[in-house]
Formats: C-alpha cells, structure tokens, sequence
C-alpha cells in the first residue's frame, strides 16, 4: 500500500525528466548542437566545433530549461550507424531532426532517413522539431523552404515545428528549446511514458 | 604516440587521481595497446588472490588492465579496482566471432557495476588487420551497445599491432572527459 501511494506521489510530484533525440544525417550538426545546448543552458562548457569529430556512439547532455530536465541522445548519422537509432525510439519523449539547410545534395537523403523515423511505431506521437541547421552560412534555406522541399506526409497526428538555427553561433536554439518544452508538456506521449515508468516503479518497489 | 599521448591526456585531470580500466577478454590485445600509447612501463603484477593485473601510471591517470572472463571466484576482488574510475576502455577482438556472445555478457555485467555509473565507454574494436574481422556497425550491434542510455559511449575501429584507430579513440575519450564526461 505505502508503496502504491509512494509511487503516486513520484507520479505527482517528481520533475520529469524528458529524453530528446537528436537526429539526422552525418555531417548536418547534430554533436555541434548538442555542445551548443550545453554551453547555453548548463554551467559545462561545450566542446568548440573544431574539436567535434564524427560520432561513432552516443553523446549524452543533460540541461535544465524552464523548470524542466532534458536529456539529450546524440546518435551518429552515417548510413551504417543508422540502425541503432530505432533502439532508443521507445524511450524518447521527442525527436530533434537536423538538416544541413546550406547542402541540397543531400535533401534526399535526409529526406528519407527522416520519413523512416516516422513510419516507426515506437516513436507514435512523439514531438518532431525538424532544424534547418548551418544559418550561419549564407546559401542556407529558410525553414519555409525547407519545409516545402521535404514535403512531409503523415504529419498531421504529432506536434512538429520547424526551426532555422545555426548550431556554430546559437541563432534559434532558445526558441527550439522552448518549443521542445512546451509540445513535450502537452503531449499524450509524455503521459503515456510517465504512466510506463510510475507502473514500472510500483511494481518493483 | 606517446607524445599524442601526452599532449592529450597531460593536463586533464588537474591533481585528482583518475584510473582508466582497460578491460576485454583474453586475447583481445589489451596490454599491446598499452604498449603501443608508450606511456611507460607495463608493470604486471599477480596479487595473490589470482588475477594479473597490469598498470601503466601515467602522471596521475593509472591505466590497469586486466582479462574478463573465466573464473567468477575472484570477480568480487576486482570492486578493489572500481573507484575514480572516469572512462573504460572496453578492447574487442573483432575476428574472434565465436566469443562475442561472451564478450558482451562480461561488457553489460561490468557496465552494471554501482561504483562505475559514471564511467564513459569506448570500445575498441580491435584485430581489424585480421581477415573477416567485423566492422564497427556490426560490433555494436553484437556487444548490443544500444542498451547504454546513461553514459556517452563510442567505437573505433583498431588495430593494436599496426597503431591504428588507437589516436581516435584516445582524442575522443579526451574530448569526452574534458567536456563533462557521461
């Protein structure tokens, strides 16, 4: 019984603890961001972008913003590294996709890897903030454009936003962050993966 | 290496004591990578409760290795060797396909260790100078390295006896520590 009521008090009162995905292609910025996002939001200073090099793994940073804890999975994106990503579905509250706005040649590329990420069943209602990375150079797409480009189908169920941002100078992290916070909030996904993890609590308590 | 070495890891921990775990099954060519980073030299010891361990103390960052694996008896003395660990470097043979089951087991039991949560994770997988050696993708996906949500992990792709890969790894890792670790 203690444990019941223990496990509803966590349900109520614990700080959630939202888990972010971050994804895309190789090379569209994704490790860049995620030091960005630690330099911003937390006292760790993040590493330079000319010390980043490709991630073969998984990068983790932990941030708190707007009263919430994020932590945040850095996949690698090169084709052979893609298939781990699906395993780290089931757990995510959201999914960040980066996009190098500034190389058209690999549009279809990410294209495609994205509507992957979206046909998948774990990832059902989970948040999608899709960035149009690399603003800081000058050839690179609005996120109008980009979103007209990519043209994407079955959308219509999950809160998505797109966003311009330059993961090199900050440009639109603030905003992507708070958009994150806010769909997370809301979403049915977060109470389902909320009510998971209190069941999951109580039982083995 | 050893000056890539030095120039990389010479000012990471400040005055903490720091200890890297090198850790792998028998044969997966630990103790050649440790030789081949030149740090210094490779003192083995046997404590008398039966497992050989190496070390190599760099400044004061103290690499020690030992094999994985075989006798659980003497499983509980290697606790001896858990505190300040800041990163493990987990050494595969990536040709030695019939011991990957047992390779992954060893590396999640390890993994599940309290005093090593907050330990980084790079894998070396090793032997790639080997015909039929398995890449980095397939690796991963044998060691089930999936399954590691709460520390920053990477693989890199090595061969010990020809030094390659070995750099990577090694700058990754630093970068890592440097950058707030798991």
């Amino acid at each position: 019984m203690f444990s019941l009521f223990y496990g509803f008090w966590k349900y109520m009162f614990t700080k959630t603890e939202f888990h972010v995905l971050i994804l895309g292609i190789d090379k569209s910025g994704k490790t860049t961001l995620l030091e960005k996002l630690k330099s911003q939001y937390s006292n760790v200073e993040g590493l330079p972008p000319d010390r980043i090099v490709p991630t073969v793994g998984l990068n983790i940073g932990r941030i708190e913003a707007s009263n919430t804890k994020l932590v945040f999975w850095d996949l690698g994106g090169q084709p052979g590294l893609r298939s781990i990503w699906e395993k780290y579905y089931e757990e995510a509250h959201a999914v960040i996709f980066v996009i190098d706005a500034s190389l058209p040649s690999r549009f279809e590329d990410s294209k495609s890897a994205l509507e992957k990420v979206l046909r998948h069943e774990d990832l059902i209602g989970a948040p999608l903030l899709i960035l149009a990375n690399k603003q800081d150079l000058g050839e690179a797409l609005s996120a109008e454009e980009l979103a007209r480009y990519l043209d994407l189908k079955k959308l219509d169920e999950r809160a998505y936003s797109y966003e311009a941002v330059s993961a090199y100078d900050g440009l639109g992290i603030k905003e992507s962050v708070d958009w994150l916070v806010e769909a997370m909030e809301r979403s049915k996904r977060t109470e389902m993966l909320r009510a998971r993890a209190g069941l999951a609590n109580s039982v083995s308590s | 290496m050893g000056i890539v070495f030095t120039k990389l890891f010479a000012s990471l921990f400040g005055n903490k004591e720091a200890r890297i775990l090198v850790l792998g099954l028998d044969n997966a060519g630990k103790t050649t990578i440790l030789y081949r980073l030149q740090m210094g030299e490779v003192v083995s010891t046997i404590p008398t409760i039966g497992f050989n361990v190496e070390t190599v103390q760099y400044n004061n960052i103290k690499f020690q290795v030992w094999d994985l694996g075989g006798q659980t008896s003497i499983r509980p003395y290697w606790r001896c060797y858990f505190p300040n660990t800041q990163a493990i470097i987990y050494v595969v043979d990536s040709s030695d396909t019939d011991r990957l089951v047992i390779a992954r087991e060893e590396f999640h039991a390890i993994l599940e260790e309290e005093e090593l949560r907050g330990a980084v994770v790079l894998i070396f997988a090793n032997k790639q100078d080997l015909p039929g050696a398995l890449d980095d993708a397939s690796i991963t996906e044998a060691l089930e390295l999936h399954k590691i949500k709460n520390r920053q992990w990477s693989i890199f792709k090595t061969s010990a006896i020809k030094g390659e890969g070995l750099f990577e790894g090694l700058d990754w890792l630093s970068n890592t520590l440097k950058s707030g670790g798991g």
